[in-house]
């Protein structure tokens, strides 16, 4: 009989067994140039069925940062770009991925020069392949152009980029809101075009034409998975949840970036399959769930561990985010398979940092509503600027008008150094007390 | 100086540093709006040709309080100040407000004017910041339509062309009389202080453009050339959106530097380019856009056929310059992306530069000072026929 004491945490078994899909795509990835495939470095929106269809292998700068995060081999590329001169206040994304990418670059010189560096091969910050060509499709954040115009002079300007830009969904007029209005059908039409024009660039680089079976196919693919996923999260309003946010987490990279195709609809139709059998069943995604909490801010790639086991040994749940749930073809009945490109452009507007305060609100309200959530937790994530924005608004808000208390801790999505992990677990217990001082009152009140 | 040339810099010197003062009594006798304006890319000339008084936004030298509890600290010192003047009711003087640029601080901190003062318009159209791209032409003529509507319907008054150009001719001339005085500095005149220039600029920000004319013809009609010395000539680059503190320009001369030119935002960032008036006038506002960052690059934008290193190193051998410091104004991302590659190419021309981080509170002078001092040590044994500072104070 083992003494180990049972964890809190009782996560998808489906999510560990698609975890290989993950490792594949980045190993097919890292041979890239060795297999002389065309590579394509991007940020931003999932333009990964575009690059697919145009039978590309595709570089997401900020996964690859996410990925060497996660894993805490992230230093050698933050170091890199430190000494290049880039200060640590800039985003660890784009630090890290410029740190990767001199690294990278340097490695290749070698490789070119018939030098082999083991130590250059064993640094995975070092394996991304060089790209043929950048493309640039960033929403709601003003670095994120900045970034790719950098890679671009880093690798010495001659690197072809394509940049499409996303307007900023601000909501002017009376009749704008989510997925309405004039504002919203002018964007979508103004991307969709960039999105051809995207097409004809790709179609020079790579000499061929564009597949566009194939990408509807891909498409068709992604509508499904995202259909199914969403109405995995759905299923999560039970009480008690049987699959968390951090759940949702460890899913992102799948519908965000992996390839498009019927291995992508089986892993989350398992993950749905697992989430029905657990409401079934009366299992909950943790032990003895006593609250429900919402969790907005970019992730912490570094502290994914710590921060599951911390609010699931504190009986908390937390069942949705913004950033799992607002963003990664959210909307798929957009998506018209036929004809994906609008669709696929309405989702590119759609990434959760690229909204005015008002529509951000109104969505945080809406799922505190379905999911009957008893508070906010809100990362403050440091080098992030565009998920931080309106967060003290929306916590006013959020307390002004439903009454939802919330909390702030320190962190960042790469960079572990401005994690506050005593500040976290101190308010949050606070908070978590206050919760049931709210309950008890509202007992005594009504009975 | 004359006393009317005394009193027409001390009307700009009262304005800059009481804005709401001037703003107050313009109300009073014009009895029309006052739209509020955010940096960097607005054409101002929109709104004066309803009648309006386009203002951009200044910095207030209060402490951020309030601000601090609506936006995080890690934005910059600017956006936090707008929030800040937003919760204390001191921009309550404004009846609109109007931005075109997307850095995304800026948008968190008119976000929050937006929900604050709900019941002020806050119009944001997104002026494209990838300047290439074969649509941009079209689209950011676009936006200036799209500015163009939204200001006839906050202040009711319909745009005219001929409107336009009478205030797009004001506009130019303000910034061509602004721009003399920054050539004569990078010429070789000291007749006015990076304080003094810092006030033109920005009391030209807030004031109605034909009055600052005047204001300014007054002021230059009796300046008389001063010849710089030959302390070591500094470019001052960088610092976007708002003004950097005055006590940092003295605290460099007093080191003994003299400023010779900057890129700065107030400064000649701002007065950097005029709109054509060959071109039809909305043509041509659209069109002062692109020619703005062809003129000084600004790394809010990404064009690939322009480069700030380049300008830099050519600004550099037009003024004489020997070094640079580069203010950053702490958080800016735009600038924390371009400024290794500037560094780079400072250091491959040889160029001594400092880079100094500021902040909305706080100025540490004596750190600073000791590293201008080394800085311009450097710059002197290169040259030993230097005025050290000592010698300038006996």
């Amino acid at each position: 009989m083992s003494n180990a004491k049972q964890s809190s945490v009782n996560r998808l078994k489906s999510n560990d067994a698609g975890r290989h899909l993950i490792s594949d795509y980045w190993d097919r990835i890292f041979t890239a140039n060795e297999r002389n495939a065309q590579v394509v470095w991007y940020n931003g929106a999932a333009l990964n069925p575009i690059f697919q269809a145009a039978g590309l292998e595709w570089a997401h700068g900020e996964a690859f940062a996410a990925r060497l995060s996660a894993q805490r081999l992230e230093k050698s590329a933050q170091l890199a770009a430190q000494e290049f001169g880039y200060v640590g206040e800039l985003c660890s994304y784009a630090r890290t991925h410029l740190g990767a990418a001199l690294l990278a670059k340097q490695a290749r010189e070698k490789f070119d020069k018939g030098i082999v560096d083991n130590a250059d091969r064993d640094d995975l910050a070092a394996r991304l392949p060089m790209p043929n060509f950048i493309v640039n499709c960033y929403a709601g954040c003003s670095t994120g152009q900045q970034w790719d115009d950098f890679t671009h002079r880093l690798l010495g300007k001659d690197i072809p980029i394509f940049n499409v830009s996303l307007p900023f969904l601000w909501g002017n007029r009376a009749d704008a809101g989510y997925l309405k209005g004039k504002e919203w059908e002018e964007a979508s039409d103004y991307v969709a075009d960039q999105l051809y024009k995207l097409i004809d660039f790709i179609e020079v680089q790579t000499g061929r034409p564009f597949d566009w079976e194939a990408l509807r196919e891909g498409m068709t693919h992604i509508k499904q998975a995202a259909e199914i996923r969403r109405e995995a999260m759905a299923m999560c309003a039970n009480m008690p949840a049987p699959a968390t946010f951090w759940d949702w987490i460890a899913s992102v990279a799948h519908i965000n970036f992996l390839p498009a195709g019927p291995e992508l609809v089986d892993y989350f139709s398992k993950i749905h399959e697992e989430v029905a059998q657990r409401i079934a069943s009366g299992e909950s995604a943790i032990k003895d769930e006593k609250y429900r909490l919402y969790f907005d801010g970019i992730m912490n790639w570094n502290k994914l561990g710590t921060l599951a086991k911390l609010f699931a040994e504190r009986k908390v749940a937390v069942v949705a985010g913004r950033y799992t749930h607002k963003p990664f073809w959210q909307e798929p009945q957009l998506i018209d398979t036929d004809d994906p490109i609008r669709g696929m452009a309405q989702h590119y507007l759609l990434c959760p940092t690229n909204h005015g305060f008002q529509t951000i609100k109104d969505f945080t309200k809406n799922d505190c509503e379905f999911y009957g959530l008893d508070g906010i937790v809100f990362h403050s994530t440091r080098t992030c600027r565009a998920f931080t924005g309106p967060q003290q608004m929306l916590a006013r808000a959020m307390k002004k008008e439903m009454g939802i208390p919330s909390i702030f801790f320190e962190g960042d999505v790469a960079d572990e150094s401005f994690y506050k992990g005593e500040l976290l677990e101190s308010r949050l217990e606070a908070m978590l007390e206050a919760i049931d001082v709210r309950r008890s009152r509202n007992f005594i009140a009504s009975n | 100086m004359s006393k009317s040339s005394v009193e027409a810099f001390q009307v700009m010197k009262n304005v800059a540093q009481h804005p709401d003062d001037y703003l107050t009594q313009w109300k009073n006798r014009h009895q029309q709006p006052v739209i509020g304006i955010f940096p960097m890319n607005f054409p101002v000339e929109i709104i004066a040709a309803t009648g309006a008084l386009p203002v951009i936004i200044q910095d207030s030298r209060e402490p951020i309080s309030e601000g601090n509890t609506i936006l995080a600290e890690f934005y910059c010192g600017f956006t936090r100040s707008i929030a800040d003047q937003t919760m204390k009711g001191q921009l309550d003087i404004f009846d609109a407000f109007m931005n075109a640029d997307h850095c995304i601080q800026l948008l968190g901190a008119v976000d929050v004017v937006r929900e604050m003062l709900s019941d002020k318009p806050v119009y944001f159209e997104h002026l494209i910041a990838a300047m290439d791209d074969s649509w941009t032409k079209d689209q950011v003529q676009t936006k200036i339509h799209a500015f163009i509507a939204e200001a006839e319907r906050v202040t009711g008054t319909t745009i005219s062309d001929e409107a336009l150009t009478r205030c797009i001719e004001s506009n130019n001339k303000n910034r061509q009389l602004l721009r003399q005085v920054f050539e004569a500095r990078r010429n070789g005149d000291a007749q006015f202080s990076p304080g003094e220039l810092q006030t033109m600029i920005v009391s030209s920000m807030i004031m109605d453009k034909d009055e600052h004319t005047a204001l300014l013809e007054t002021v230059l009609a009796e300046a008389s050339t001063k010849p710089r010395d030959n302390r070591v000539r500094l470019h001052l680059s960088g610092h976007f959106c708002h003004a950097p503190r005055v006590e940092l320009f003295d605290l460099l001369e007093e080191c003994g530097a003299v400023i010779v030119d900057d890129d700065l935002y107030t400064g000649s960032r701002y007065i950097s380019t005029d709109v054509k008036e060959s071109l039809a006038p909305r043509a041509a506002l659209a069109d002062w856009y692109f020619a703005r960052n062809e003129n000084i690059p600004c790394p809010t934008r990404v064009q690939k056929t322009v480069n700030w290193d380049e300008y830099l190193i050519n600004a550099l051998e037009n003024s004489g310059a020997e070094g640079v410091i580069v203010l950053m104004a702490k958080f800016c991302e735009a600038h924390m992306f371009y400024y290794p590659e500037l560094r780079k190419a400072l250091e491959a021309n040889n160029i001594p530069h400092l880079l100094i981080e500021t902040e909305h509170e706080g100025m540490p002078e004596e750190t600073f000072r000791t590293r201008v001092e080394a800085m311009i040590e450097r710059i002197r044994r290169k040259s030993s026929s230097r005025t050290t500072a000592k010698e300038l104070a006996q």
